[in-house]
């Protein structure tokens, strides 16, 4: 009896190892490693990790190359959500009534999400070619100077936002026609009944009726972004001048590139922090305002 | 009245075409470029299709660089990864949803947790615990360091909730062990959640590039995104050799698109099934 007590105690813990092993080697021991890691000063290849307590923070406190980064990672995160969340409902509003054709539309908006960052991005570097490339021959045939998309520290954030745009709105239109479908239709009616105009139903009733999905592509859209890599490394590698390098970039390049794994780490809490707070915000969030059906 | 409606309607039909038509237009533009001679791609203002389409130019970046195998790479973990993954989320949410044990509150806000953690944050000590482990520059480092997603579990789980407990009960009555009623009784029951797992999950995985970047400097190992990414770089010098740059892009691309084509319904409907999974 107790045997088959504790066989049966043991054996959902069987069942959860194959997951659970990975997770702690892969995701709990790095997140506990990175941690001890800010606190310690090491270059790679000297044996010895020196303990160094905050000093790495206050150092990244003191760093100008920190607030650029912080700030270029506000304008990534702001200049990619909310055209994406936007553009997204504006379409999945236009395409949810009766459209000839919008299965291939659908189609066709969604297709650069399934393709490889690093190969669009190549695509879009040689779009961004200052000198025969199509986006300045687009502005010229409007009779505007040329741009450097990518050279010049003005634009090349944008360029990059653009690509990313490029790649998101077609999926948060889905997302946005799956919810559009599932509004009833007797709260419109009874809108319409009250003599609500277009703009009032939407506001009143469709927008709550959707907050959840708003929520939700608001939240990964953010975090993707905060995590953004492929398309910097193909377009910019951080640069011009810093224009385009994130935290997320700066945390790569002292780590890989000059290999200040102390530093490196300070930033890496720094972002994790900066996620779980979001995610606990978005979390307390959705529970207060957002309406479930 | 009607006739406003149906201008509105013929206004939309535009606006959706040309939109279409600016999405699709980067995809065109490779091609198209993939075909041009290295004099008529600097031409200004360009072209909007080749004089002499050189469809040569495929074969020949196909052979610039060792193609066939950074596919091959690409194929044999994302394949790998998308039957571990099937495995262990399949467990770990029938543990979660069918199984009662003590510990299950402690993994299931352990797995929260890690919901939270941004993947890229974590990938230098990540690196550094795979290189003590001695697995890099491997497959099986490339495979199992990839090996559970979160994501997943949250997705079986989701639908391994709406199957009755009666079922896994008639089951058990029956003297089936766990295992079998997991893979013969909900899993097909929930077959579309898995074909949406191995459909998203393979591509990611297909077309993931900066980590398996980090980990592997052996070209021989390199998936696609990476051996596509050191062409452009290496040997095209930064871009004297666009045409077979911008083919080489396009047969990287084209398989996705292909696997889209095929399986749109499926992709689409894992949007139903993400925007759940993130509620439950």
């Amino acid at each position: 009896m107790t045997r088959s007590k504790f066989i049966g105690g043991l054996k959902p813990v069987l069942f959860t190892l194959p997951a659970m092993v990975p997770f702690a080697v892969f995701w709990l021991a790095p997140l506990l490693y990175v941690l001890y890691l800010s606190f310690t000063e090491w270059d790679f290849m000297s044996p010895e990790k020196t303990f160094v307590g905050l000093q790495n923070y206050t150092d990244l406190l003191s760093n100008p190359a920190f607030y650029k980064a912080l700030k270029v990672t506000a304008l990534f995160c702001i200049g990619s959500v909310l055209p994406v969340i936007l553009l997204g409902l504006g379409l999945a509003l236009l395409m949810n009534r009766k459209l000839k054709g919008s299965a291939l539309y659908q189609v066709l908006l969604f297709s650069p999400w399934v393709t490889p960052t690093v190969a669009v991005s190549i695509v879009w570097s040689w779009i961004y070619q200052p000198e025969a490339g199509l986006a300045n021959a687009v502005l010229n045939f409007f009779g505007l100077e040329s741009i450097g998309w990518l050279q010049d520290p003005k634009w090349a954030l944008t360029g990059v936002l653009l690509v990313t745009i490029w790649k998101s709105v077609g999926w948060a239109m889905i997302f946005y026609l799956v919810a559009l479908r599932n509004v009833p239709s007797d709260l419109l009616e009874a809108g319409d009944l009250d003599g609500a105009s277009p703009l009032q139903k939407f506001l009143r009733i469709t927008l709550p009726l959707i907050s959840p999905t708003t929520l939700f592509l608001f939240v990964v859209q953010l975090i993707s972004a905060l995590q953004a890599y492929d398309q910097i490394n193909v377009l910019t590698q951080g640069g011009p001048s810093g224009s385009t390098r994130t935290l997320l970039y700066l945390y790569y390049q002292s780590a890989f590139e000059s290999f200040q794994i102390g530093e490196a780490s300070s930033v890496a809490v720094v972002l994790i922090f900066l996620c779980m707070l979001l995610s606990v915000f978005s979390f307390s969030i959705s529970k207060r305002t957002t309406h479930y059906q | 009245m009607r006739m406003l409606s149906s201008l509105g309607g013929l206004a939309r039909q535009i606006l959706f075409a040309a939109l279409a038509l600016l999405m699709a237009f980067p995809f065109y533009w490779m091609v198209t470029s993939a075909l041009k001679t290295n004099d008529e791609i600097w031409r200004s203002p360009p072209t909007l299709w080749p004089e002499v389409p050189l469809w040569g130019n495929f074969a020949a970046a196909w052979n610039e660089a060792p193609f066939a195998r950074y596919m091959g790479n690409s194929i044999f973990v994302a394949g790998s990864i998308v039957i571990l993954q099937i495995i262990n989320s399949g467990m770990m949410a029938y543990a979660l949803t069918h199984m009662k044990f003590r510990l299950k509150g402690v993994f299931a806000g352990v797995i929260l947790f890690g919901y939270m953690v941004p993947a890229t944050a974590v990938y230098l000590p990540g690196y550094l615990i795979l290189s003590e482990l001695h697995l890099l520059n491997s497959y099986a480092g490339l495979i199992l360091s990839n090996s559970v997603s979160i994501f997943a579990i949250f997705l079986i789980r989701q639908a391994f909730l709406q199957v009755s407990h009666e079922l896994v009960e008639a089951g058990e009555v029956d003297g089936a062990s766990h295992m079998r009623i997991l893979w013969t009784v909900l899993v097909p029951v929930t077959r579309s959640s898995f074909a949406v797992l191995a459909l998203i999950t393979f591509i990611d995985q297909y077309n993931n590039y900066f980590w398996p970047m980090l980990i592997t400097k052996d070209p021989s190992l390199q998936l696609v995104s990476a051996g596509l990414r050191s062409f452009f770089v290496e040997g095209g010098a930064y871009g004297l050799k666009w045409p077979l740059i911008m083919a080489a892009s396009a047969f990287t691309i084209a398989p996705l698109l292909l696997v889209f084509l095929l399986a749109q319904r499926t992709i689409m409907q894992s949007v139903n099934m993400t925007a759940g999974s993130s509620k439950g």
